[in-house]
């Protein structure tokens, strides 16, 4: 069941290929979001995306911010993909409104403004690291020195390589150097980290800092929550193509309940338990009680102030995983099994 | 334009260092002219050294325009490098576009070498003229074929688009006549193939200076007809890339 796990990616540890890691020093350029004020960088309006009868994304509204780094957090199957290909003008939305820098999003994507990496994107073949890399540098109308690039991708070690030669966490890497090889103002990534073991990940996220701190806006999708919590100052939870919760890492966790409360009771009462403040979530087997609360001082004082007495008190913090599912469990739950979310889109 | 042209030059210095290419493209056509050029016999009026020579270079240059175009396209559609490139400042036309302007420009030395052998191997003597309409004549097939290598492309998986390829590539050299010259039945039915009208041409221009104007008109229709189906493959997949 919980495959929302934190470090999964089974990668290799040779995967870097070198001491170096991503280089982190600065550009000579800087200052990317300049001149466009406070105006959203992105903004789904209402967007549904329908595959016959599955919606993938149903009702979608969001606002990125200039220099914001927000993380798209979901199970598989819960809309991301689909969101950021129609952000990236590969898909069309079924109904709703989609900008990008106040325009629609193919004329941002052809100008430049925006840097992605896809978890579908390909790469050429028969080609060098570096041929790939200065071609698709050479394309851009603001690009970025290539052997910049290069290091900044920690790719620089095998630039000369065949790019169908590379292991899969060396692709990975191959794919973000052609994000930021021009100084595009918004980033998309698409579940970044995938096949990349810990410590790749690590430098990876390094590096990444180093572009934002730069002004750049940076929207990446992903089912890490570790990865969410500790890169994003915003996350976007979506499940079943919907927006179920929008806020700092600290506001989702308070927004599921921070604490959860389990003891034993003898003749439980559900309707008086439903009504305790700071409630989130109940779940009541036989005797044993399960409460998710947003005030867990509250909810105990309660229980007691009724004259109850449980027996067995335990409290326990939740982090941003269990927030996360409990988020989502409860949609699930609301949603009635009736429309099933599909595989992954 | 110049995105294209770049990614066209990139596509050319891969099709360089593919020796599958090079094997079909040129080393294919060059062998079998060297064993089979010299017969005594004409085709379609003319010494079979020269109907030879025009079939040979056809027979390389349709390979590398579709035969390789089709299964590249196919596998890069799957793996998602058609879709990369979407998320670059290019126009959406630019991949195909590039990939016929390399497959136009890779296919110009397996012609002039299958024609230099011609000439010098198989003493093949025509004023220049001649050769250049020729040549082009099978330029201008290339671009048929490379158009139709974009329809089964963006239209077939990797997986069916090897054995498909075979197929209608053994299907237009064969009936088109491009190993040896058509008589007969075999003629009345392969006539209508644009293979047989690219040779038919080139070897009406060889033998007599003129060409039929049903044969030009073959071509153009074939060109429209490919040309139509290239674009509606791309179209139809344009959310699935």
């Amino acid at each position: 069941m919980n495959h929302y796990g934190t470090a999964n990616g089974a990668a290799r540890s040779d995967e870097y290929g070198g001491a170096t890691g991503y280089a982190t020093e600065p550009r000579p350029s800087a200052s990317y979001g300049a001149g466009y004020g406070s105006a959203p960088v992105v903004k789904f309006e209402n967007v549904t995306k329908h595959y016959g009868s599955l919606k993938a994304v149903d009702g979608l509204n969001l606002d990125l911010r200039p220099g914001e780094t927000v993380a798209l957090l979901g199970p598989n199957g819960a809309g991301k993909s689909t969101s950021l290909d129609m952000l990236l003008a590969l898909r069309k939305p079924t109904s709703g409104k989609i900008e990008m820098f106040g325009s629609d999003p193919y004329h941002a994507v052809k100008s430049g403004r925006v840097g992605a990496m896809l978890q579908s994107g390909g790469l050429m073949p028969e080609v060098t690291v570096r041929e790939l890399v200065t071609l698709v540098t050479t394309l851009h109308p603001k690009p970025e020195p290539i052997d910049l690039t290069l290091k900044r991708a920690g790719i620089d070690k095998f630039a000369d390589q065949r790019v169908d030669r590379l292991s899969g966490g060396q692709t990975q890497r191959v794919r973000f150097a052609l994000a930021i090889c021009g100084k595009s103002e918004l980033i998309v990534l698409d579940e970044p980290t995938t096949a990349m073991d810990v410590e790749t990940r690590r430098l990876f996220w390094d590096s990444m800092k180093a572009e934002v701190a730069e002004g750049r806006t940076l929207l990446f999708a992903t089912h890490y929550l570790e990865e969410a919590d500790q890169a994003a100052d915003r996350i976007l939870v979506i499940n079943r193509g919907r927006l179920l919760a929008d806020g700092s890492p600290a506001e989702i966790k308070a927004k599921a309940g921070a604490k959860r409360i389990t003891f034993h009771l003898d003749q439980v009462d559900e309707q008086f338990l439903l009504g305790l403040p700071g409630l989130v979530n109940l779940e009541v087997r036989r005797d044993f009680v399960q409460i998710q609360t947003s005030d867990s001082d509250a909810t105990l004082y309660g229980v007691l102030d009724a004259g109850l007495r449980p027996h067995d008190i335990e409290v326990t913090g939740l982090g941003l995983e269990q927030a996360f599912l409990a988020i989502t469990a409860e949609d699930d739950a609301a949603a009635d099994g009736s429309a099933q979310a599909g595989e992954k889109i | 334009m110049s995105g294209t042209l770049a990614l066209a030059k990139t596509e050319i210095s891969r099709l360089r260092r593919n020796k599958r290419y090079l094997i079909f493209t040129v080393a294919l056509p060059v062998m079998f002219y060297l064993i089979f050029g010299k017969q005594k016999a004409t085709g379609y009026d003319v010494s079979f050294a020269a109907f030879y020579m025009v079939g040979m270079a056809a027979f390389g240059a349709f390979s590398g325009a579709f035969n390789n175009n089709t299964i590249r396209i196919s596998q890069e559609r799957k793996d998602g490098w058609i879709r990369q490139l979407r998320l670059t400042p290019l126009p959406a036309s630019a991949y195909v576009v590039a990939k016929v302007l390399a497959s136009m420009v890779t296919t110009v030395p397996s012609i002039v070498i299958v024609f230099l052998l011609g000439h010098f191997y198989g003493d093949v003597h025509m004023p220049i003229w001649k050769w250049i309409v020729c040549a082009i004549a099978i330029w201008i097939g290339t671009l048929i074929f490379a158009a139709l290598a974009v329809a089964l492309g963006y239209k077939l998986d990797p997986d069916s688009v090897q054995p498909v390829t075979i197929v209608v590539f053994f299907f237009f050299s064969i009936f088109g006549g491009l190993w040896f010259p058509l008589s007969g039945a075999l003629q009345k039915f392969g006539e209508f193939t644009p293979t047989y009208q690219v040779v038919k041409i080139t070897t009406d221009v060889i033998g007599h200076g003129t060409a039929a104007v049903g044969n030009v008109i073959g071509i153009a229709v074939w060109f429209v007809i490919f040309v139509a189906l290239a674009t509606f493959a791309v179209r139809s997949t344009a959310e699935t890339v």
